[in-house]
């Protein structure tokens, strides 16, 4: 299984300084933050669902700029629909991740249907994305992401990952306004 | 010129380059038109809170967006309308046709229709009505002043003294 924070890791060392990522609230936005902090980093601190919606406007908007959405399975799951308009879509420039730990973790750790029989990377490729991986190691999620950079997209990533729960640094921004326009301040529309 | 064609060119005239859509009757009016032209750029959507992340997006990249909807599609919009544009205050025009009052046919549309100018003005939400066609330039642009100054979402009702009731 994949440690979150190694992956993210590794993630930040192969996207180019200009990509745009926008996580979801909770472990994929604290650990983006512990490890890869900067201005092109659109932190969702609310709006459970929306991350991978407001990825594919920042993808629509700058066809030039890479964007990576980092999802959660409970997030995913909130907003199935969104898969179908991004496949639809084909921005060449989007490259969808889901960390998969199948719980709710900010809640207590709740099971997600993804603990069940449901499989994310079989529901993108059913609504329509033609480039998915299904990861469940360190090797095989760098592996993959080094295919998504260097070719066209939109890619769906299903990367499972151990059940840990990020830092939650003091340090972490707070101000909505400010993550705004620190991010848009970065974008080349 | 008829109300569709004059809000297109006031949404052009504010460098509107997406509609991100669930259609309606009402909204067919406006779709027609925009998928003919060039300069601009229609994302279907499943669910009208998607269309909230989208055009929300689409401003963080730089880009104008509006988010076209019927009536109920407020309705399935609230939370990320509360926790997403209205906190990290980014415009989003929401242009809504308007179900539920003058003329409606179906019932089931009245409740959300009736209860709509109040879920507006409980989140805050500048509301503007489109009732007569010679106000229908000046409205639209000044609902879309609204939306950039205040750096938040906005609301342009399409009445059924406008466009007409379904039969």
């Amino acid at each position: 299984m994949i440690d979150m924070l190694e992956a993210t890791h590794a993630l930040m060392r192969k996207v180019g300084d200009d990509a745009l990522i926008v996580p979801t609230l909770g472990n994929a936005g604290l650990n983006l933050f512990n490890i890869g902090e900067r201005p092109g980093n659109f932190y969702m601190r609310n709006a459970m669902g929306s991350a991978c919606s407001v990825g594919l406007g920042v993808a629509m908007a700058c066809p030039g700029q890479r964007v990576i959405i980092l999802d959660g399975d409970g997030s995913l799951l909130m907003n199935l629909g969104s898969l179908a308009s991004e496949a639809w879509r084909k921005a060449p420039n989007l490259i969808h991740i889901c960390w998969d730990n199948r719980v709710y973790q900010m809640t207590g750790g709740q099971p997600t249907a993804a603990s069940g029989p449901a499989d994310l990377a079989a529901i993108a490729e059913g609504a329509g994305f033609a480039k998915t991986a299904r990861v469940e190691t360190q090797a095989a999620f760098e592996q993959a992401i080094e295919e998504a950079v260097q070719g066209e997209g939109p890619w769906f990533i299903h990367a499972l990952v151990k059940e840990e729960r990020a830092e939650r640094s003091p340090n972490s921004p707070k101000s909505p306004p400010r993550i705004r326009e620190r991010f848009m301040a970065g974008v080349k529309p | 010129m008829d109300w569709p064609d004059t809000i297109i060119d006031v949404l052009k005239k504010y460098d509107v380059r997406f509609i991100s859509y669930l259609p309606d009757a009402m909204g067919e009016r406006l779709l027609r038109l925009a998928r003919e032209d060039t300069d601009l750029d229609l994302l279907p959507l499943t669910r009208e809170e998607e269309g909230v992340g989208v055009v929300s997006g689409q401003y963080l990249g730089g880009r104008r967006g509006v988010l076209l909807m019927p009536t109920s599609g407020l309705g399935n919009s609230i939370n990320a309308l509360a926790s997403l544009s209205i906190p990290y205050r980014i415009p989003l025009p929401m242009i809504i046709g308007y179900r539920g009052d003058l003329g409606e046919f179906n019932g089931t549309q009245v409740m959300m229709g009736q209860a709509l100018p109040d879920i507006l003005r409980a989140m805050r939400i500048p509301t503007f009505y489109l009732k007569r066609a010679d106000e229908v330039a000046v409205i639209t642009e000044g609902f879309l002043r609204v939306a950039y100054s205040n750096e938040s979402p906005a609301a342009l009702l399409i009445t059924t003294q406008l466009a007409g009731w379904k039969e």
